[in-house]
């Protein structure tokens, strides 16, 4: 009997995973070789995955949280090495990525894996207890924090900049 | 100047859900990785998915095989082929003079070859040594003329 293959749709995993890891490390080349080597480990051990125990996608995101935490304290968050962006030359959209990701970086590390399980990797709230070994009420409200507290990041960020642009400049 | 485009921004959309816009905002790898990684990963699953294949194959076609023998009574006579060769490899390695009554029935007990009695030669009397010395027998009647 042939199994089901847990890469068989592997544009949309790649997303998703390159999605949750640039949320926790920081959009680009970091967040990039962990999805690779995400990927590299899943195929080594493809025959290891038991649909019975979730989708491939939560599959996929242990294996990735599992290669990030094997990182350690090494890894920066690579939005706080971003240069300064321009915005004459940048679009909206890009500012706008920009800024979240900076907003998300400034969370401390259990909100930020939170965020980027729900909103990066597009599980819901089941998914994330259940990967994460949690309740789904704790993991709702742990997940509404952290919004909340994303929000006073945005605008403590966004008021301060200026002035510490003025600053600067003297 | 950055950070004014920022205040901006987020003024104009201070009312929108910040859910919404972090679902707008996910990280988005190249499309250059994405393509790379996805041709990575197709092709190792399609040498699994390969090799799976030429098992399945393999069995099919010795069971496919099997049936047409078994239609025309090839297994039968694979079988009794086996089992002559056995019997013949069985007698070459028994050792000689272990007889061993393999089929009794009446034909083999009125046509079997009956055991002869073995005729001595009588050895006639050397008169000397050496060939010079041997007696030839006589065949014939001698020469009278």
């Amino acid at each position: 009997m042939l199994r089901r293959d847990p890469l068989a749709n592997p544009e949309a995993l790649i997303r998703r995973v390159y999605a949750y890891v640039a949320y926790r490390v920081g959009d680009g080349p970091d967040a990039e070789d962990l999805t690779s080597e995400t990927f590299e480990r899943a195929i080594r051990y493809r025959k290891s995955y038991d649909p019975k125990k979730g989708e491939p996608v939560a599959w996929l995101l242990g294996i990735a949280k599992r290669c990030i935490d094997g990182r350690g304290p090494m890894l920066e968050l690579a939005s706080e090495n971003l240069d300064e962006p321009v915005a004459s030359d940048l679009e909206e959209d890009a500012v706008r990525r920009l800024t979240v990701s900076r907003a998300v970086g400034a969370l401390d590390e259990r909100d930020r894996e939170l965020i980027a399980l729900r909103y990066g990797a597009d599980l819901t709230a089941r998914q994330i207890a259940e990967l994460l070994g949690a309740r789904t009420n704790a993991i709702e409200v742990a997940l509404h924090r952290a919004l909340g507290r994303l929000r006073e990041t945005f605008g403590s960020d966004a008021e301060s900049e200026p002035v510490r642009k003025r600053e600067a400049s003297r | 100047m950055r950070g004014f485009t920022e205040m901006r921004y987020w003024r104009r959309r201070h009312e929108l859900d910040l859910e919404a816009e972090l679902k707008a905002s996910r990280p988005q790898p190249s499309p250059d990785f994405v393509r790379r990684l996805e041709a990575e990963v197709r092709e190792s699953g399609r040498t699994r998915v390969g090799g799976r294949v030429r098992v399945a194959f393999v069995g099919a076609l010795t069971a496919v095989m099997l049936m047409a023998l078994a239609g025309v009574g090839g297994v039968g006579y694979a079988a009794s082929a086996g089992r002559d060769a056995a019997v013949s490899v069985k007698r070459v390695v028994t050792p000689g003079d272990v007889v061993r009554v393999l089929k009794k029935s009446p034909a083999i007990d009125q046509y079997a070859k009956k055991p002869t009695k073995k005729v001595k030669k009588v050895k006639k009397a050397k008169k000397g040594k050496g060939a010079k010395g041997r007696v030839r027998a006589r065949t014939r009647p001698p020469f009278t003329g």
